[in-house]
């Protein structure tokens, strides 16, 4: 009857903590709860959790039981879950992500305690999800090279989307992602502009060097190069020449909030055609920007 | 906002505070960490008491909250560890029962050597004693898993401990 684990039963034991670090930690709650912004006293960003799109090509699977799958995968592969499932009013999940390493798994499938071969109803066993920059044009010729169409391209919240199975029997869920979509995640670079007296000699000397193409930007005098990653802009006109990265983040006014709190400036967030940009400049003085993509 | 709320876990910091910070001193094993827990925990109570509806503000719900954050921090080290644990994962290759008289210095010294995901299981079982299905919420998973996840822990704990006990 008795299990050796059950020695370890650890009651509550007050200890007192360290009596410089018990006052410290009493003023910055004293500063959080009189701060009247709320929570932004807290030491970690708690805004991170923000997903990069997924690859070009990603497997979708369908399982019997979906909450249960998820944990396996999880588990089995110290994997991550991206964002909650989405689970029907049936308890079936209609679609979930996680991700393993650089790469992400899609799944849907059938409510707890299913159990079976593979997934109930029509939930597919398995199929290819691409992304693809026009995806009426693609099922099209899909279409017309003797693919059968599944479901006809249609808009939904996270792009337009359509479904065919190819000559081979294989199924594709075909998409194109809103403008909003981008691979990076919080804290990646998003972009890079570099700042230059004279553009006509910058341009020369990277064409030279790293064969960079460029096009005319939206701004006078800005250049957009055509191939690097992350994407390289570069303007004329400054009075010495700098290189700015601008900075993914999840939550812009939090971020904001974050670079004023520890000593360094922001403007307000503006609103551009592909999200929200905060122009920054650190303790040290290096400029930078803050970016929160289009939200959707 | 309601800074009235603010003010009354303010007033139960110096009560609460050897309570929360001592949960996690006994369970995490390192200064800095209790330390950093322990403020996390505040901090999230100052945000938490403004929600509405706002929690039973107590000592025992503080203790609560460092048990999530606990949970959090060996989640994120479980994600650190990936690249250990297939080296270290093994089957669950005892039956029990253990008939066994636990050391428990030798026992915490073996928990703390035991990958995230096995130490927060025993820890929410064993230490809290909290029942499967309790441990099954704090973590996050369903009760199947939590169960599987047990056992795997129970045998990976023997087996270091066993290997703890009698080195050769």
């Amino acid at each position: 009857m008795s299990d050796p684990f059950d020695a370890l039963r650890a009651p509550v034991v007050p200890e007192d903590p360290d009596a410089a670090f018990a006052a410290a930690l009493r003023a910055r709650l004293e500063r959080a709860v009189l701060d009247p912004r709320g929570t932004t006293v807290s030491s970690t960003p708690t805004d991170t959790a923000a997903f990069a799109w997924p690859p070009t090509v990603t497997p979708y699977i369908g399982v019997p039981d979906g909450l249960r799958a998820i944990e396996w995968y999880v588990e089995v592969f110290a994997a991550e879950r991206r964002g909650e499932p989405y689970v029907m009013p049936d308890g079936t999940v209609g679609h979930a992500e996680i991700g393993i390493g650089d790469a992400v798994l899609m799944l849907a499938g059938g409510a707890p305690g299913t159990s079976g071969d593979g997934p109930p109803g029509d939930i597919p066993r398995f199929s290819i999800h691409v992304q693809v920059p026009d995806v009426d044009a693609t099922v099209e010729r899909a279409v017309a090279a003797g693919a059968e169409l599944v479901r006809a391209p249609g808009d939904q919240p996270y792009g337009r989307t359509g479904v065919i199975r190819d000559p081979f029997g294989h199924q594709w869920i075909m998409l194109t992602p809103p403008g909003r979509a981008t691979r990076t995640r919080h804290g990646d670079i998003g972009y890079v502009t570099i700042g230059v007296p004279d553009t006509q000699r910058a341009k020369d000397f990277y064409a030279a060097v790293l064969g960079w193409r460029f096009s005319a930007g939206s701004v006078e005098d800005g250049w957009q190069a055509e191939g690097p990653t992350p994407p390289v802009g570069m303007w004329g006109g400054a009075d010495a020449p700098e290189v700015q990265l601008c900075y993914r983040v999840a939550d812009i006014t939090a971020a904001v909030a974050r670079v004023r709190a520890q000593g360094g400036e922001a403007a307000e967030p503006e609103r551009k055609p592909y999200g929200q940009l905060a122009e920054c400049t650190d303790d040290q003085g290096i400029r930078f920007q803050l970016w929160e993509p289009a939200d959707g | 906002m309601r800074p009235d709320r603010g003010l009354a876990l303010l007033e139960l910091y110096d009560d609460a505070l050897p309570h929360v910070y001592g949960y996690l001193r006994a369970r995490c094993g390192s200064q800095p960490l209790a330390e950093d827990l322990t403020a996390e925990t505040f901090l999230a109570a100052v945000a938490a008491v403004r929600r509405t509806p706002p929690p039973q503000l107590s000592t025992a719900w503080l203790v609560g909250t460092a048990r999530h954050k606990l949970v959090d921090h060996w989640r994120r080290a479980a994600r650190e560890e990936r690249g250990l644990r297939l080296t270290h994962e093994r089957g669950a290759d005892y039956d029990d029962p253990w008939e066994a008289e636990l050391d428990l210095l030798r026992a915490h010294e073996v928990l703390r050597a035991l990958t995230a995901h096995h130490r927060a299981a025993l820890t929410l079982r064993y230490l809290d004693d909290l029942p499967v299905p309790d441990v099954a919420a704090v973590l996050g998973r369903s009760l199947h898993a939590t169960e599987a996840l047990l056992v795997r822990a129970r045998a990976a704990f023997r087996r270091a401990y066993e290997g703890a006990e009698d080195p050769q």
